[in-house]
């Protein structure tokens, strides 16, 4: 892992924030203390890269994620407390599972592996499956996303389970053998995660929540690139992870705009809203594509790689079910796409998208496709 | 193959369509609707420039190789353009130019979303370009990928309308998810090679039949084979020339692509003929039995679309060069003479304001311009010599005779004889018999002259290529089989009649056959024509199905669905979608009432859950 990727995650991370503040100002999410929130997660997550892999940059990371739980709280009504509660039971676990988990797994591997090694790869395990919301410990996020202000959920998933991701991925390169060791657990974890994820998303009504369940089934293609450690798996869960928060950002900032105006949240009963946000629309469409890896969209780039590494990990057996889990993420957003955004108009007329909101998300969009069709700069620089 | 500056050759028609991209992105606001339709014909007719550029050194047997620029770490975007590659770049641009052409006054009206019309149109011919010339085959994904977008969003274009809406999403699952087994057979082989180049050897190798079956169920998406046709009636959504470029022209042709290209990729075993053959067959007759019994003059001309797919493929799948080579030229053909019905379509809905059969009639004498081109494409889609139609249907028959499958001339021939008759249903339908009284009132103007340019130069060629078909073979269709490995040394001459001895007999034939034909139209010519009047229908006595004196569209489809009624529901596999979807949905819905409750009610249960199954995990594997 090298510094480029910390440097690119950090500009990433900058970029996101300047979108969610942007949004934020004409859509509020919340208030005065909502953004001394966001801003002190941006801080500790951005201060988290600059000072590099080590000890700091967890607890950095895992302060941001207190500082999440606060902010999922700040919403005020009973959902939002109940969510933060779950929340921030999962943090407290995975922190208490990482730290001894890290701790033991410091102290070196064992050949054959003795109850020590099992214990240390069993707490890493849990702690990351905790945080990374895989299957079967995402029982949290679904409840954060629907209870939560959009971007205050883009600011998880997008921000503190990503920076969380990275963590991931420098254990993968630093102690290698807690995956490839056991790889069948990862791998198991990694393939339930996406199928079921995408089955829960299948039966959602509310589009946050199957949102968050897109983002569980994410993380299991992501995962499968840790499998498979440097080179291809490893590039390819960076580039996705980098990606997913892109992605997130549009999806995310859709529903804010159709949300914020609306006055309700966004379900599958909403009926033609890119008649009156033709840009959010557009962006929530070209989000869903980057998120299933359509090209020429930058979620490709990733992608094509993690089912490459899914290849060399399980042969055809582990590329079918990454397509199959595929598949069923694009029954579920066409769905979305087709029911809540296309279509004949509801009948309310709430005013239309306002135009910063536009214009931050039509500038994403077009970066997204841009490094979709010319890879190579940002590739090259990275690999 | 041949690099360098004359391979670079190869990048000018995908140079030229971007830059039309371009173009309409930035001068989006300040062109009209007209003047955005005038950037994009200079941008295809330029692309097809380049194009014609290709044909002397293709045609000399020779392939363009060419390394374009560095798209991803290790996947460059190189170029290998042989004969199979330039006949769809020729279809692309040429036939794309003639029905942007159309477009300059057909989408005058549309102030909100030309540009976007345009752009995509655009893009859809630059993602087809480069699909057929790409030699990486993660890049030819990519295209495979933006070609199934700009269907997607142009089928979508009128988003507000439920309809359309509805059509796009289906298009997206249907053709989108079978792509995965195009990325499926990539990616595998790219574990197997190391290579995602097609023309590197190491994939010859590696090419197994489930390689193969892979890349055929992407490609019976794309062209609409039996059983993933459904998704092209409810395209027809989409502005009418999208219809034509891709429904009916282009899109649909690039599963034709795929399955000629694999000739490429190994060589094919009597198992895989015979599966693109029995394909080929079933879809012929499943696309004509049902166009027979539409009402709406494009889905019906949808079906016939996805029964002359099924002449194509079954071409292609015969194995010989004749075969191939019918296959091609059919492909040609048909992108000729079915994009301008679906123009001619396009008038017809324009100037009355529906596509329903059942309320048209008589348009021949307000739109006599349109009507002689339909019946021009009309004769080529039913096989009339002097057609191109009539000499690819010769050519498949003569293949299939020749590869010893007499029972596909038969199907062919069943198939055909109904293509005549929704043929006729239809033309009789909409341009013939009395105008209704709604349309006596309304003011019907023949289409503008550059829509009769466009469709008029699509219907001269479908004779052009009739008349002279050797034009094509030898400059485009030879060559592609010859790229396929192919050692046809198959010549046609005038009329399709074969060279040689026989082939003397068949020009003799056809010469008096056209001598007599020209001879009684001058005799007509010369007669005192009777006054037409509308006369009484003979039924041979029998009484009226209905209280009125006229038979419409209605009664021929009621007859053909009482005819063919168990064929009907056995050959529809949508309601097996249907259900799926329903068991899918129902699943997810079972799964989440019985998880949510548990999982999110009780944490500190679901983590401990969670710890079991993850130590469980970990003893098992």
């Amino acid at each position: 892992m090298t510094a480029n990727w910390d440097l690119t995650f950090l500009g990433l991370f900058l970029l996101l924030f300047a979108v969610v503040a942007a949004l934020a100002t004409v859509l509020p999410q919340g208030d005065r203390r909502w953004w001394w929130l966001a801003t002190l997660l941006a801080g500790l997550v951005a201060s988290g890269l600059v000072v590099g892999v080590g000890w700091t940059r967890s607890l950095l990371i895992e302060a941001a994620g207190f500082v999440a739980v606060a902010l999922v709280w700040n919403e005020g009504t009973l959902a939002a407390a109940r969510a933060a509660r779950c929340f921030l039971l999962l943090l407290i676990v995975s922190a208490v599972c990482l730290a001894a988990g890290l701790l033991l797994v410091g102290t070196g591997r064992n050949q054959p592996p003795v109850l020590h090694d099992l214990l240390a790869v069993g707490l890493v395990a849990v702690g990351f499956g905790l945080k990374l919301a895989l299957v079967p410990f995402y029982f949290w996020l679904p409840g954060v996303a629907a209870a939560s202000k959009p971007m205050t959920t883009l600011l998880i998933v997008g921000v503190v389970d990503v920076a969380a991701f990275l963590e991931l991925a420098h254990l993968r390169v630093a102690h290698a053998w807690v995956v490839t060791d056991w790889q069948g657990l990862w791998l198991a974890l990694a393939l339930c995660s996406m199928l079921g994820g995408a089955l829960l998303a299948l039966a959602q009504q509310d589009v946050k929540r199957m949102l968050a369940f897109s983002t569980i089934d994410d993380m299991g293609y992501l995962l499968v690139g840790v499998v498979a450690g440097p080179g291809i798996g490893l590039s390819g869960a960076l580039l996705g992870a980098l990606s997913h928060a892109a992605m997130k950002t549009l999806l995310f900032g859709a529903v804010a705009v159709a949300e914020g105006r609306e006055g309700h949240a966004v379900t599958l009963d909403s009926r033609g809203l890119a008649a009156t946000y033709p840009v959010s629309a557009a962006a929530f469409i070209l989000g869903a594509l980057g998120i299933l890896g359509v090209p020429p969209i930058f979620g490709f780039l990733g992608r094509w790689r993690l089912y490459l590494a899914g290849v060399e990990q399980g042969g055809a057996p582990v590329l079918l079910g990454m397509l199959l889990a595929t598949s069923l993420a694009v029954l579920y957003y066409a769905r979305t796409i087709h029911r809540v955004w296309l279509g004949h108009p509801g009948g309310s007329d709430p005013g239309g998208e306002p135009r910063l909101a536009a214009a931050v998300l039509l500038a994403l969009m077009i970066l997204v496709v841009l490094l979709g069709l010319f890879p190579g700069w940002l590739t090259g620089r990275l690999s | 193959m041949i690099g360098g500056s004359v391979g670079a050759l190869a990048a000018v028609p995908l140079a030229a369509l971007l830059t039309g991209v371009l173009l309409e992105l930035i001068l989006g606001r300040a062109l009209s609707p007209r003047g955005k339709g005038w950037v994009a014909v200079g941008s295809g007719l330029a692309a097809f420039a380049g194009a014609l550029g290709l044909v002397p050194p293709i045609a000399g047997g020779k392939a363009l190789g060419a390394t374009l620029f560095p798209w991803d770490t290790g996947v460059p975007l190189r170029y290998q353009v042989d004969g199979l590659s330039l006949v769809f770049v020729l279809m692309a641009t040429g036939i794309g130019s003639a029905i942007l052409l159309y477009c300059v006054r057909y989408m005058a009206g549309e102030r909100e979303g030309a540009t976007r019309f345009y752009a995509l149109m655009l893009t859809f011919m630059a993602g087809l370009v480069n699909l057929v010339c790409s030699a990486d085959l993660l890049l030819a994904y990519l295209s495979w990928e933006v070609i199934g977008l700009c269907s997607y969003f142009l089928v979508g274009f009128w988003y507000r309308d439920p309809a359309a809406s509805e059509g796009a999403r289906k298009v997206l699952v249907m053709t989108h998810l079978p792509g995965y087994a195009l990325l499926a057979a990539i990616l595998l082989l790219h574990g197997r090679t190391g290579s995602f180049l097609w023309t590197d050897p190491a994939i010859r190798q590696a090419f197994t039949g489930e390689i193969f079956l892979l890349v055929l169920v992407a490609a019976m998406a794309k062209s609409v084979l039996f059983p993933l046709h459904t998704w092209i009636p409810e395209a027809m959504q989409a502005p009418t020339p999208v219809s034509a470029l891709l429904h009916s022209a282009c899109y649909v042709k690039a599963g034709v692509y795929l399955v000629a290209r694999t000739y490429s990729l190994a060589p094919w075993s009597a198992v895989w003929s015979d599966t693109v053959v029995a394909l080929g067959c079933v879809t012929m007759l499943v696309g004509a039995l049902f166009a027979l019994i539409q009402v709406d003059l494009k889905r019906l001309l949808a079906f016939s679309t996805i029964s002359q797919l099924g002449f194509i493929l079954t071409g292609l799948g015969l194995g010989t060069g004749l075969g191939v080579a019918a296959g091609i030229f059919y492909c040609l053909s048909h992108g000729l003479f079915k994009a301008t019905l679906f123009l001619c379509a396009g008038v017809v809905q324009h100037a009355t304001g529906t596509r329903d059969l059942t309320r048209l009639g008589g348009l021949a004498t307000r739109l006599p311009g349109t009507t002689r081109l339909w019946l021009v494409a009309a004769a080529a889609i039913i096989g009339v010599p002097l057609t191109n139609g009539f000499v690819a249907k010769w050519l498949l028959f003569t293949a299939a005779l020749d590869s010893g499958r007499a029972l596909v001339v038969l199907i062919a021939w069943l198939a055909s004889v109904f293509s005549s008759f929704y043929i006729l249903k239809a033309t009789v339908s909409v341009f013939y018999g009395e105008l209704p009284a709604w349309l006596r009132e309304r003011q019907i103007a023949e289409a503008a002259p550059s829509m009769q340019a466009g469709m008029g130069i699509l219907a001269a060629l479908c004779v052009l290529v009739g008349i002279a078909p050797q034009l094509l073979v030898d400059w485009v269709v030879a060559p592609a089989v010859h790229s396929l490995g192919f050692t046809w040394a198959g010549k046609v001459s005038w009329l399709g009649a074969p060279m040689g001895p026989a082939g003397s007999y068949g020009i003799a034939g056809a010469i008096t056959a056209l001598v007599a034909l020209l001879a009684g139209l001058g005799a007509y010519g010369l007669m005192r024509r009777p006054r037409a009047k509308p006369v009484g229908l003979f039924t041979g006595g029998d009484p009226l199905p209905l209280s009125d004196s006229t038979l419409d569209a209605r009664d021929f489809v009621g007859t053909i669905e009482d005819a063919f009624r168990p064929a009907y529901r056995f050959a529809d596999p949508d309601p097996i979608y249907r259900a799926a979807w329903g068991r899918l949905t129902a699943l997810a819905d079972g799964l989440d009432r019985v998880v949510t409750p548990l999982v999110e009610g009780y944490p500190l249960w679901a983590i401990l859950a969670g710890g079991v199954v993850v130590l469980a995990l970990m003893w098992v594997l």
